[in-house]
């Protein structure tokens, strides 16, 4: 198949952006009150404004929602590309890290203190993914090396202990079992601006990555090759392993667990621009964002008022498309 | 200043002693080969020079710096490795791949421009657009050598380089890099091929069990004992050409299977004793002439002969030698060799030993090359006849299963 960006990163960045820019205006529009283009602009360009009911609807919930879902789908392709390539293993997505178990872990005990209301769940969240990766880490220390493959072994370990003790506490408080189980499906739904603010907090952690976009293709070789080609490889690893692990922490404590997209976005995004970093990484960052935006327009308007859980709808957009691209791959 | 010193370098996995005891020098535009037996500790030699191996005792400098203290970019500068294996299976174009050996270089390199000279210093400019994953892996070595070159280091060390390749990308390899040495750039270059080794090294680096066994220049090192020694084969140094050659047959000290003679020359006889040695008897023959081709043959296989001047008829001295040979021979041999009034003392030696009670076979062959007459006496006296060599290496195997009393 003929790949855009083959040789220039920008020309496959832009078209991407493209896709960003009319998924945002796209999902903008519609809700279960549609505005037109042109009313969203109107909204864009004056601001919030107080007694104005669409312009409330537009600023205090749609707006905040759409860009958290946009940041959350960008944080988890940027962790997918970033984990698929340093685990060499293309099953590999940010959860495999453990650290979304124990960000799940850390909502559950939210939910069942009752602490419900924000910032305290994504807090919470946020503390038990943090306090996972810390664990996985220790864990594949080897004499100052991070050994991917028990690093990769310890994540599925711990998330399998935070998932079972979620579910103790799921039996132990029944009356919270609802809120615990959406929690854990993922979800945009009531997300405000207070979600936004934590997850802009990633937007660093999106870009650094950016730098690293040479070593991470040397990388793809193995560990020892990179050293052999002068890689600080254990460096790099330490860096792109904690920056993986923000951007999860991050996403999952805003929506709770999304799948697929993490997964997917890098394999799609390497079908199209191929598997070098300094268009990969740019180009999954704003399809990872479009894809989940898509997704969460859908879960919220195909059923209105109910919504479809996004996670849902990820796979359900995301597994034809793949398959799709694979076929299409293969025929080369 | 040596560009690599080795001073008293011990090295272990875990606690597995792989080297010992190494001390080398290499200095700036040398060209040398290391070759030793399958885990003699080549590549973690290699790996050790690289810097990507620390070594538990001793020292391992580059340009006066231990590998220790040298960061990974800096020492890419130093060094580039063509390692044995390499795997990539993402989908990256030849020109993407080739360009990462440029990163030790940061943004100086015009790394675009320059992937496509490398590419074309290797012959191989054309699969600068092809994808990696499809090359095919004489292809790929030749990639990863030009990645290598991209580090624009002063030192390359390669790890069996050859291994993957066809006779004729093996010598064009060897070629270039060659012609790479000669514009400056040293080579460390492990191989397994000893012919390769002789003919292309300046020097070889011979390794045994972790330890240096031999340095120097290849028919210094790749001596028959020193290569019987290391490798546990039994080896035999062929002069053709102007060129020395190695050839090698397993079995370095089989049991003693007893003592045959060889009455043969012209090279009638160079087949039947390299078999014999290969199956482990003690091999003697004469009488032949000095230079003689089945001459030069036992002289590599290190028989005791009896060896006349060349082009001269058998003398008293000789004969009296050879008949000392046969007495001590458990069977004597005769090979179709044409017989006439030079060497026809051999047969009347033949004949008067099978008098004497010891076997004698022979090829009919030796009838028909008669000009003397003297192989008429040989059926009558007793001597065993077999259509060829063959017949008669087949009836000795048979003879060695029966135990003799």
């Amino acid at each position: 198949m003929t790949r855009l960006a083959r040789t220039s990163v920008w020309p496959g960045v832009a078209l991407a952006g493209g896709v960003l820019v009319a998924c945002l205006l796209v999902s903008l529009a519609f809700g279960p009150a549609s505005l037109s283009l042109g009313e969203v602009w109107h909204f864009v360009t004056t601001g919030p404004v107080h007694g104005d009911l669409p312009n409330a609807i537009f600023w205090q919930i749609r707006l905040p929602r759409v860009l958290v879902a946009c940041l959350v789908g960008a944080e988890l392709a940027v962790a997918g590309v970033i984990l698929q390539d340093l685990f060499l293993n293309p099953l590999t997505d940010p959860y495999v890290t453990g650290v979304s178990s124990g960000a799940a872990l850390g909502a559950t005990i939210g939910i069942v203190l009752h602490l419900s209301n924000l910032p305290w769940m994504a807090v919470l969240a946020l503390i038990g993914g943090f306090l996972t990766l810390g664990v996985v880490w220790m864990a594949a220390r080897r004499r100052g090396r991070i050994d991917i493959f028990v690093l990769l072994l310890a994540g599925v370990t711990i998330s399998y202990l935070a998932s079972a003790l979620v579910t103790v506490l799921m039996i132990r408080a029944n009356q919270d079992m609802y809120a615990i189980v959406y929690w854990l499906m993922g979800s945009f739904s009531g997300r405000g601006w207070p979600d936004v603010e934590i997850a802009l907090v990633a937007v660093p952690f999106m870009i650094a990555p950016l730098f690293f976009a040479k070593e991470m293709d040397i990388l793809l070789q193995g560990e020892k090759r990179a050293l052999e080609l002068g890689v600080e490889v254990e460096r790099t690893k330490r860096v792109l392993l904690v920056t993986a692990g923000v951007l999860t922490a991050i996403a999952v404590s805003v929506s709770g667990i999304i799948g697929f997209v993490g997964l997917v976005v890098p394999h799609i995004v390497r079908l199209l621009v191929g598997p070098a970093h300094r268009s990969l990484l740019p180009v999954s960052l704003l399809l990872g964002a479009s894809m989940m935006g898509i997704a969460d327009l859908l879960s919220r308007t195909v059923i209105a008022p109910n919504e479809i859980p996004v996670g849902v709808v990820t796979t359900f957009v995301g597994a034809p498309l793949f398959v799709y691209l694979l076929r299409r791959g293969r025929k080369g | 200043m040596a560009l690599v010193t080795l001073r008293d370098v011990d090295f272990a996995y875990d606690e597995r002693p792989a080297l010992r005891r190494i001390s080398f020098d290499l200095q700036e535009g040398d060209f040398v080969g290391i070759v030793g037996p399958n885990g003699s500790g080549k590549s973690t030699l290699i790996d050790l020079i690289d810097g990507l191996q620390h070594p538990g005792v001793g020292e391992v400098l580059i340009g006066g710096v231990p590998t220790r203290k040298i960061r990974r970019r800096q020492m890419a500068r130093e060094v580039a490795l063509v390692p044995q294996h390499f795997t990539l299976d993402f989908d990256l174009s030849v020109r993407e791949v080739v360009e990462m050996g440029a990163y030790c270089r940061g943004k100086d390199a015009d790394a675009c421009a320059d992937a496509e000279l490398t590419l074309a210093r290797l012959g191989a400019r054309e699969l600068a657009g092809r994808r990696f994953t499809e090359l095919s892996g004489g292809e790929k070595q030749l990639v990863v050598l030009a990645q290598a070159l991209m580090q624009k280091a002063k030192l390359l060390l390669l790890d069996e380089p050859a291994s993957a390749l066809d006779v004729s990308h093996q010598l064009r390899l060897f070629d270039l890099l060659k012609e790479l040495n000669s514009e400056g750039l040293s080579v460390l270059c492990i191989l397994h091929d000893l012919n390769l080794a002789i003919h292309y090294f300046d020097k070889l680096l011979v390794l045994s069990e972790g330890e240096v066994a031999a340095y120097g220049p290849p028919d210094e090192v790749l001596r028959p004992e020193i290569v019987e020694a290391v490798y546990g084969v039994r080896a035999y140094l062929h002069k053709h050409a102007g060129r020395t050659y190695l050839t090698f047959s397993p079995r370095l000290r089989p049991e003693r299977r007893g003592r045959v003679h060889v009455v043969c020359g012209g090279g009638t006889g160079a087949g039947l004793m390299r078999e014999l040695v290969d199956a482990g008897y003690d091999v003697s023959a004469g009488v032949l002439n000095a230079l003689d081709t089945d001459e030069e043959t036992g002289r590599e296989l290190g028989l005791s002969m009896a060896v006349e001047a060349p082009f001269s008829p058998v003398g008293d001295e000789a004969d009296a030698e050879n008949r000392e040979l046969m007495r001590a021979a458990d069977i004597v041999m005769v090979t179709a060799v044409p017989v006439s009034h030079g060497n026809a003392r051999n047969i009347e030696a033949v004949l008067e030993t099978v008098a004497a009670g010891t076997p004698v076979w022979a090829v009919r062959g030796v009838l028909d090359g008669d000009f003397t007459g003297v192989t008429a006496e040989l059926e009558p006296t007793g001597v065993a006849l077999f259509a060829d060599e063959a017949g008669m290496l087949a009836a000795l195997r048979e003879r060695a299963s029966v135990p003799t009393t």
